[in-house]
């Protein structure tokens, strides 16, 4: 997969690369057992400094999302780790509050909100 | 060991007036700091002092565990520095500069200029002072890192340089830090360049350290309070918030920098001052620098 940063985002770039990883796993474009570039490398290639990268590494696999098998290299679980339901909701609460704000100030109704999550799930699966 | 520590460090270029008033902080290993103040804040005067090209009137430098002025040459054979004003001998052709070094250097590695000189297509037999600025730019910076320094001191080296030449700056620096494990302390005006390569900021103004802290620290865990110039707030009574690092006044609100998350910071305000829902956000480090440069003095 292709990693892009910016530092003209809102988030910080390690939140950013994050990011990315999470969408990927998220949308099957990074499966279980897919190895991830060192972070020297992600570094190396994305121009910013590898610390940073070993940051949002460490989170991820404090996510449960990857490991890091001394000697080989960062991988995708193969069994990703499920949060509690609380956790997992709570994860969740930002993204959904902002996306409510939203939808309130476009003046679109939140059936119209359903549909359109809807609408991305498919375009994820597809 | 630290890679670079400056402890208690004054100086002053005329009498009574103090450029730097007492700073301490340092690099750790392996460790890219940023260096950040307004122009005449001092960031040139302490490089310099870490290069050992300057004393301190009062205080203490040590580069790799060593005084840079006691011992100046072990120190510079294991720094790299690259400054905006630096003058290589304009008659000399590239390949000449090279050698000179080449000869400074027990640990000079000939790979890392073939492969500089092929990247930015350097022509070796061409003389200095024909080059464009950022030719010149790139053989120092060439000059600076091919005996892979422990720490590399770069005092705004790509000021003037276009962004793809910049670009390339930070991308040599941090194959060499990747490779070599080299500690790096940079100024620079360019705020894209520092989120990018730092990972620690310190910013001196009036003298002192006013900021020493993580980049992602300061992008998540400070924020920028926006406050109405009304109901008994003013500027000594923000100053006296402990957690208050700058204000600045604005025609129709005083700007605050707060050493706190936006929802911490909102909570705060409201015990401290009684005010409540004011607007706090995170700020990027642009805008930090221009409310805290702009707004002391």
């Amino acid at each position: 997969m292709q990693f892009y940063v910016t530092t003209g985002d809102d988030l910080p770039l390690y939140r950013q690369i994050i990011r990315q990883v999470t969408d990927a796993i998220a949308g099957a474009r990074l499966k279980p057992g897919d190895r991830l570039p060192s972070h020297r490398d992600l570094a190396t290639q994305l121009v910013i400094a590898p610390l940073t990268v070993k940051k949002a590494y460490d989170d991820l696999e404090q996510g449960g999302l990857i490991e890091t098998q001394r000697g080989r290299g960062t991988f995708v679980r193969q069994r990703l780790e499920q949060p509690n339901a609380t956790e997992k909701r709570e994860r969740l609460r930002d993204a959904g509050q902002r996306l409510l704000s939203q939808a309130a100030l476009s003046g679109v109704p939140f059936d119209e909100v359903v549909d359109l999550l809807q609408e991305i799930q498919k375009g994820m699966e597809s | 060991m630290n890679a670079l520590e400056f402890e208690g460090i004054h100086r002053a270029y005329k009498r009574g007036f103090d450029v730097l008033g007492g700073v301490s902080f340092c690099v750790k290993p392996a460790q890219v700091v940023g260096l950040l103040g307004k122009n005449g804040a001092g960031k040139t005067t302490l490089i310099r002092i870490a290069m050992g090209m300057i004393a301190p009137q009062r205080g203490s430098v040590r580069v790799l565990g060593m005084d840079p002025r006691q011992e100046a040459i072990a120190v510079k054979r294991r720094v790299g520095y690259v400054s905006e004003n630096q003058i290589l001998p304009p008659f000399l052709s590239v390949r000449k500069v090279v050698d000179l070094h080449r000869d400074l250097y027990p640990t000079w590695d000939d790979e890392i200029v073939r492969g500089l000189m092929e990247r930015f297509e350097l022509p070796p037999g061409a003389k200095i002072n024909t080059l464009s600025k950022g030719q010149a730019r790139r053989v120092a910076l060439m000059c600076a890192v091919a005996h892979r320094p422990e720490l590399l001191l770069l005092d705004e080296p790509a000021s003037g340089l276009d962004p793809a030449a910049r670009r390339e700056f930070l991308e040599t620096s941090i194959r060499l830090l990747n490779e070599s494990g080299t500690s790096i302390l940079f100024s620079s005006h360019y705020m894209t360049d520092v989120e990018r390569m730092a990972e620690r900021i310190v910013m001196i103004h009036d003298g002192k350290v006013l900021i020493d802290n993580g980049l992602d620290e300061l992008r998540e865990g400070f924020s920028l309070a926006m406050l109405p110039r009304t109901n008994g707030i003013d500027r000594e009574r923000l100053h006296g918030l402990a957690y208050c690092l700058g204000v600045r006044e604005r025609p129709q609100a005083y700007h605050a920098i707060l050493r706190l998350a936006p929802a911490q910071a909102r909570a705060e305000l409201e015990r401290d001052l009684g005010y409540r829902d004011v607007h706090c956000q995170t700020v990027a480090l642009e805008d930090m620098f221009v409310e805290l440069a702009g707004g002391q003095s």
